[in-house]
């Protein structure tokens, strides 16, 4: 029996009037990348949006079912949303490095949780930054722009900052559609060191991306949870006809 | 194929005709405003019109003792309009004075000159001096008629270097004119008017932009705003009257209009276009930037302050500048709440006059004086021109550092 660090059953949501998940049940196994394929517009990212509420930000949205987190809770007016972000990291689509400096990027989460002791942020942000092997090429500028940094620096730099935070997860939406392909396959890298340590789900348009680097893959379409399960297995024997047609390119 | 001649209608032509008109006359009229204004005003440009007293302080007094040398003068000789007077070692010039009128300027005092300490006959004060920019209005002689500045320099010039005269009193006066208290109560207006409204406006722009819920109240909210931009000054200088005036007349020492009131009425009227400005420049932050800093644990109000302002930096400076430069063209708003009335030495609880007012006053006088108007024209065109620029730079070298 695998340990589930996410759990969720018969999850639904609506944007409005639109039902832009239904029943979604998907365990998130601990130390495992999880894989979310399918189309454009098929609820994948919605999806990886309700595991940090994420999705509390757009109006008119009303999610049910249950999503567990550790076994807590993670919907309802009781939870501590800010808590819940801490130990859940994301990593956006596109590089979105704020506007100031390589360390105080990085600095950013723990700041806000009230660290002020430099030695101690100087400590955070080396961890960091050498867990996103961004270490050895930012060192001697860590003062500088982060802005001026390359696409891929950049997306490393937003995974060292999601990682300042300690997560116990790690949420990544396309982390590698913005980049080209020696960066993406440094973040793919990346990801294969990420996994020792954290839990990570990745949304991906890639089937070789979620070929190489998952361990487990869901496929998703027009909201629903067509097929999930190991990687190797959906890849080299679906079960369901539309996951064949998908993976094999015949739609999407 | 390609060279059919096409066909131009008549109606483009008449459109393309009109562009180039209305551009052409754009240009000539605004050109003409600044052509004007540089006319008029360059004839009184000096730095002794924005460091002097508007209003001319007189003096009259005495000699200690008549002169018994000749004093070693420069030569004013090529200098058209200057006459020394060596028996006193002073030099006298032609001139004309702010308004216009012909005046006696002294030119040069010799260090030796007994112009230097004379006995002051005025209650309260011993000793006074003749300094080089002061103007003669009359001197008197011991058993000769006085003589007034309308006779002239030269005339003046030769009396004194007459020995057979004796002088008795001397009548002089400082220039005049000047517009030192105008720009010092400009400068207050504009500190105190932004203290109170960038703060306000900045924050007003924030609630709209990031925490207003977005129903039919907001927008109305908003809409509102927007016309207040538009709405004739004279209007908010109605409000200034009955709200801002006796308010401070209430709680300050002021009896009267005052410089505080003047500032909170010209605050509400840049209200609007810094909370509009900098609700721009918010509106423009990535929305990425804000997700990612709540995906970090971060909450609202930290996202605010330390990802979201940060980021409209640019934007709340233009707001600034914007209102800086409303705040040295307005006039109307004014005239209630601040007064007209130019003052040399300004108190924030009394009445004086900025820029725009001393203009609407100079221009109000009998008669107008569309010379010194001019030159104040032309100070506040080259302050707005000056703002103008360091947006332009500041945004510039702000969206350099990455910021």
């Amino acid at each position: 029996m695998m340990d589930k660090v996410i759990d969720t059953q018969d999850l639904s949501l609506h944007y409005g009037e639109f039902n832009a998940l239904m029943n979604i049940s998907l365990p998130i196994y601990r130390n495992k990348v999880t894989a979310l394929i399918g189309p454009s517009g098929c609820g994948k990212s919605t999806f990886l949006r309700c595991l940090n509420r994420m999705n509390d930000l757009i109006d008119n949205v009303k999610v049910d079912g249950i999503i567990r987190f550790n076994g807590q809770p993670v919907q309802g007016a009781g939870v501590d949303v800010i808590e819940l972000r801490k130990k859940v990291g994301m990593v956006f689509q596109k590089p979105n490095p704020f506007p100031m400096s390589i360390f105080d990027n990085v600095a950013y989460g723990p700041r806000q949780q009230g660290i002020k002791n430099k030695e101690i942020l100087k400590g955070i942000v080396e961890k960091a930054l050498k867990q996103a092997a961004l270490y050895n090429e930012v060192k001697d500028r860590l003062t500088e722009s982060a802005t001026r940094l390359s696409g891929g620096q950049q997306q490393r730099l937003c995974i060292a900052r999601a990682l300042a935070m300690e997560p116990e997860v790690l949420l990544m939406d396309e982390p590698t559609s913005a980049l080209d392909p020696m960066a993406t396959q440094r973040i793919e890298e990346l990801i294969e060191e990420l996994k020792k340590d954290y839990t990570i789900v990745i949304v991906t348009h890639s089937m070789q991306q979620a070929a190489r680097i998952s361990d487990n893959t869901a496929f998703f379409l027009l909201g629903e949870i067509v097929e999930f399960g190991l990687t190797s297995e959906i890849f080299a024997n679906p079960r369901d006809k539309r996951t064949e047609d998908y993976i094999t390119g015949r739609f999407g | 194929m390609f060279m059919v001649k096409r066909k131009i209608k008549l109606s483009e032509i008449l459109l393309n005709g009109s562009v180039i008109l209305s551009t052409m006359l754009s240009v000539v009229a605004l050109g003409l405003i600044f052509f004007y204004v540089i006319k008029e005003g360059t004839t009184l440009l000096n730095w002794d019109l924005f460091t002097g007293n508007y209003h001319a302080r007189n003096y009259i007094a005495e000699l200690k003792e008549t002169s018994t040398q000749t004093f070693e003068m420069p030569d004013f000789s090529n200098i058209e309009n200057v006459f020394t007077v060596d028996r006193f070692g002073i030099a006298l010039q032609e001139d004309v004075d702010l308004a216009g009128n012909g005046v006696v300027r002294v030119y040069y005092v010799h260090p030796d000159s007994p112009f230097n300490q004379m006995l002051s006959k005025e209650v309260g004060s011993e000793e006074t001096d003749l300094n080089v920019g002061m103007i003669f209005q009359r001197i008197s002689y011991v058993d000769h008629p006085s003589s007034l500045s309308r006779g002239g320099a030269q005339k003046f010039a030769s009396e004194l270097n007459d020995p057979q005269r004796e002088v008795f009193e001397i009548f002089f006066s400082d220039l005049g004119g000047g517009i030192r208290g105008s720009i010092i109560t400009t400068i207050y207006l504009i500190f105190m008017t932004l203290i109170i409204a960038v703060p306000f406006g900045v924050l007003t722009a924030i609630y709209f932009n990031e925490f207003a819920p977005s129903n039919w109240i907001t927008k109305t909210m908003r809409n509102f705003i927007e016309t207040l931009t538009g709405v004739p000054s004279i209007i908010y200088g109605l409000l200034g009257i009955t709200v801002f005036v006796p308010l401070t007349v209430r709680f300050t020492p002021a009896v009267n209009s005052n410089l505080i009131a003047g500032a909170l009425t010209l605050s509400v009227i840049i209200l609007p276009t810094i909370i509009r400005t900098t609700e721009e420049s918010l509106r423009v932050v990535p929305d990425d930037h804000r997700a990612a800093s709540l995906a970090l644990g971060a909450n609202k109000t930290q996202t605010t302050f330390k990802v979201v302002l940060p980021q409209a930096t640019p934007g709340i400076l233009t707001a600034t500048f914007l209102g800086i430069g409303r705040v040295i063209g307005e006039s109307a708003a004014l005239i209630f709440v601040l007064g007209a009335a130019v003052k040399d030495t300004v108190n924030i609880y009394e009445p004086s006059t900025s820029l725009a007012v001393h203009i609407w006053s100079m221009m109000t006088d009998e008669p107008a004086n569309i010379a010194l108007s001019s030159t104040i024209a032309l100070l506040i065109l080259a302050i707005v021109l000056v703002i103008n620029v360091s947006v332009k730079l500041s945004v510039k070298l702000l969206s350099k550092k990455g910021i």
